[in-house]
């Protein structure tokens, strides 16, 4: 995990090559989340927004390159502030839907309006709060463009069947990653479409591949015990039920793994900050496949007490397979429009500063 | 006597990248000085107000932030400036403390047991009496007008049925001291419900075709599943359901927020549980008020067994291995549960 950085001399404009270092021990996080889950249950979910800016400051803090660690800078305030008027719009949407169907159809109307502004916001302030080098990131996306992206093209992917969706797809992540800057800086990602319709394709292909030999399998398990007594028959019916859920399950995760990993290879490979830095991505189906899979049933098997060690298990898998460039400009880099501001956050929030959002 | 103390670190101006390694001095009376490594240049001047200590959290360095935005990193993660406070550090001696951990392994959940199974729906029912009668009238009454539109059709029931089955209603409603006071009963044919009958929090209840042929020769049967729907309504069990369901999906959203996808299925799942778990403990209630008016009105509580009875008969008799498993999803109690209940207050 440790790079060498220092070690050698750069040529001028030459990148430095590193890999993304993550120092996060789940012993550590173990003691973190727990404690801080009692104090969120005793402080009636008050405490929880502390709980969230810890538990960012550590997984940030532990995630280096170069021997640089990522800060994140939001204020428990400010959180818990967006918190209590998600809290606000949850309870008034639930009651309101409850209380008449006529008032759930024009909420989510209201909702699928004001959503784009809410995902906007929420970039906005996770990049500002963002920070490496103590530079900040920032997020330039608009109203305009979320709803483009968030509402339009969806709604409209619907209409060609989702034929288009791998499209819209590719759309979403060129709006959201190429809107985010770094001290100034614009990313700049340059997808393609065709990569999004491969990895859909493989994704369903490898789901009715699993769905075929299931469906085979489970014919001639019932077919070999058709000859059987009744009784045998039915617990066979009853252990298929449970067996199509786990297959259903193993499905959504199969593709879900297969899409992450080839997304994310390609994303990280076609973003970049030109002449600062450079990303590549080695994720593998296979080992992120295992882990997402042994993750959940260490997590089901220990009542949820394994939660943080899979957290810091799969932060340290995506680490360890992205590599970073570095160009040498990234050590000098000094963003104008950060400067001006106070870094002592809760002085320089304002009324809207805010991540509006439950979790 | 740690002023003298000169912290390696590195050193970094507001808004820039560029790196420093520097020493930072603070001395008694709380001023900050920072030099470079290189060559003891000043780099930067503090007094106490211009300058605060980052989060303290196990296994991370303690931050320097200065008002301006620059900011100091000690080199030793396991750093810990002399002056920090107590309560800066609490917390993160709490998360790395033993017994505080084994604690709270135990306590949390308990304590999340104890939130949503008894402080939860006490907190509702305590809430329920506050809420207008006019939102309860709107509640029942768009959702009966969306049922008629969509899966309740005009009754098929002759007349002179009809009428037996509101003298029942007419006769409950007069004897019984009832709180609420806009009780209707109206018949509708229903493919989508079968035999069946439920309760609308305005006092709208509705019987089915279905369940008034079912239950023809036994009227004390019919008399029972009235009151057991009048008890949903005096129970105000709609909108203390909608409260206590709202009341752990926030418990969960807040707690286990980012649940980073996989454990998403066991929380999801979790819900569902729990709101079935709400549903069946209302039905209770229900089967209890109407247990009680039975007698009051005089009538045998097994007139309550025989209505479960013909309905356990009616929607079929289902295993009983996959019913033990299926009883945490189903949303009633077991009917022979239900039944049992009936019978012991037949012999009590």
């Amino acid at each position: 995990m440790e790079n060498t950085f220092g070690t050698t001399t750069p040529q001028p404009n030459q990148a430095r090559i590193s890999n993304v270092a993550f120092s996060g021990q789940a012993g550590e996080f173990f003691g973190i989340w727990i404690v801080n889950l009692l104090l969120s249950i005793v402080t009636l979910g008050i405490y929880s927004a502390w709980a969230k800016v810890r538990t960012n400051q550590y997984f940030y803090g532990h995630t280096s390159i170069e021997n640089q660690s990522f800060r994140y800078l939001a204020s428990p305030i400010q959180i818990l502030k967006g918190r209590i008027i998600a809290v606000i719009i949850f309870a008034l949407f639930f009651v309101l839907s409850a209380v008449s169907p006529i008032f759930a159809v024009v909420l989510a109307l209201a909702f699928l309006i004001a959503s784009p502004w809410l995902i906007v916001q929420s970039l906005k302030f996770n990049m500002r709060m963002t920070s490496y080098r103590n530079v900040r990131f920032a997020f330039n996306g608009d109203y305009a463009g979320a709803f483009k992206h968030f509402v339009l093209l969806p709604v409209l992917a619907v209409f060609t069947l989702y034929l288009a969706m791998p499209w819209v797809l590719k759309r979403i992540d060129q709006f959201v990653y190429g809107n985010i800057s770094y001290g100034g800086k614009q990313f700049q990602a340059n997808t393609e479409t065709g990569n999004y319709y491969i990895a859909a394709l493989v994704a369903i292909a490898a789901v009715i591949c699993v769905g075929i030999a299931f469906s085979i399998i489970s014919a001639l398990v019932i077919g070999a015990t058709a000859f059987g007594t009744q009784s045998s028959l039915d617990g066979v019916l009853g252990v298929t039920g449970f067996l199509i859920f786990v297959m259903y399950f193993l499905m959504l995760t199969l593709s879900g793994a297969i899409y992450q990993t080839m997304i994310r290879n390609h994303l990280f490979e076609r973003t970049e900050l030109p002449q600062i830095v450079q990303f590549k991505s080695e994720a593998r189906v296979m080992p992120f496949l295992w882990l997402t899979i042994t993750n959940l049933l260490a997590i089901i098997c220990t009542l949820g007490l394994a939660y943080p060690w899979a957290r810091i298990r799969k932060a340290s898998y995506f680490a360890g397979v992205t590599t970073v460039a570095v160009y040498p400009q990234a050590d000098s880099l000094v963003d104008q429009a950060q400067q001006s501001s106070s870094a002592f956050g809760e002085e320089a929030a304002g009324l809207f500063d805010i991540d509006v959002s439950l979790a | 006597m740690h002023a003298s103390h000169r912290i390696a670190g590195q050193f970094q101006h507001a808004a820039s990248s560029s790196l420093y390694a520097a020493l930072a001095t603070i001395s008694a009376n709380g001023r900050l000085s920072i030099v470079s490594a290189a060559d003891n240049s000043s780099l930067c001047q503090a007094g106490v107000d211009d300058y605060r200590f980052g989060t303290v959290l196990p296994g991370l360095a303690v931050e320097l932030q200065l008002r301006d935005g620059a900011v100091f990193v000690p080199d030793d993660r396991s750093f810990r400036w002399p002056q920090l406070s107590a309560k800066a550090k609490l917390a993160a001696w709490l998360e790395s403390h033993k017994l505080a951990m084994l604690a709270a392994v135990f306590l949390s959940p308990l304590l999340l047991w104890w939130i949503i199974v008894y402080a939860m729906p006490m907190a509702a029912g305590a809430a329920v009496p506050l809420v207008p009668d006019s939102v309860k009238r709107q509640m029942g009454q768009q959702t009966f007008y969306s049922l008629q539109q969509t899966v309740l059709q005009p009754t098929e029931l002759a007349a002179p049925q009809q009428a037996t089955v509101q003298y029942h209603w007419q006769m409950a409603l007069q004897q019984l001291p009832l709180q609420q006071s806009n009780y209707k009963l109206y018949l509708y044919k229903s493919d989508f419900f079968g035999a069946n009958a439920f309760a609308l929090p305005d006092g709208t209840v509705v019987v089915t075709d279905g369940l008034v042929k079912l239950l023809h020769d036994k009227p004390d049967a019919l008399l029972a599943v009235l009151l057991h729907e009048i008890g949903h309504v005096e129970g105000q069990h709609s909108v203390r359901l909608v409260a206590q369901s709202l009341g752990a999906a926030l418990v969960f959203g807040i707690l286990f927020g980012d649940p980073e996808g996989i454990a998403e299925l066991v929380l999801g799942s979790g819900s569902v549980l729990l709101q079935s778990a709400f549903s069946r403990d209302m039905e209770r209630e229900a089967d209890q008020f109407a247990l009680q008016q039975l007698k009051a009105l005089g009538k045998s509580p097994s007139a309550f067994a025989d209505a479960m009875s013909a309905l356990l008969s009616e929607h079929g008799d289902s295993d009983d291995t996959s019913a033990s498993l299926l009883k945490y999803l189903s949303s009633h109690p077991d009917t022979r549960e239900r039944i049992e209940q009936a019978t012991q207050q037949h012999t009590d």
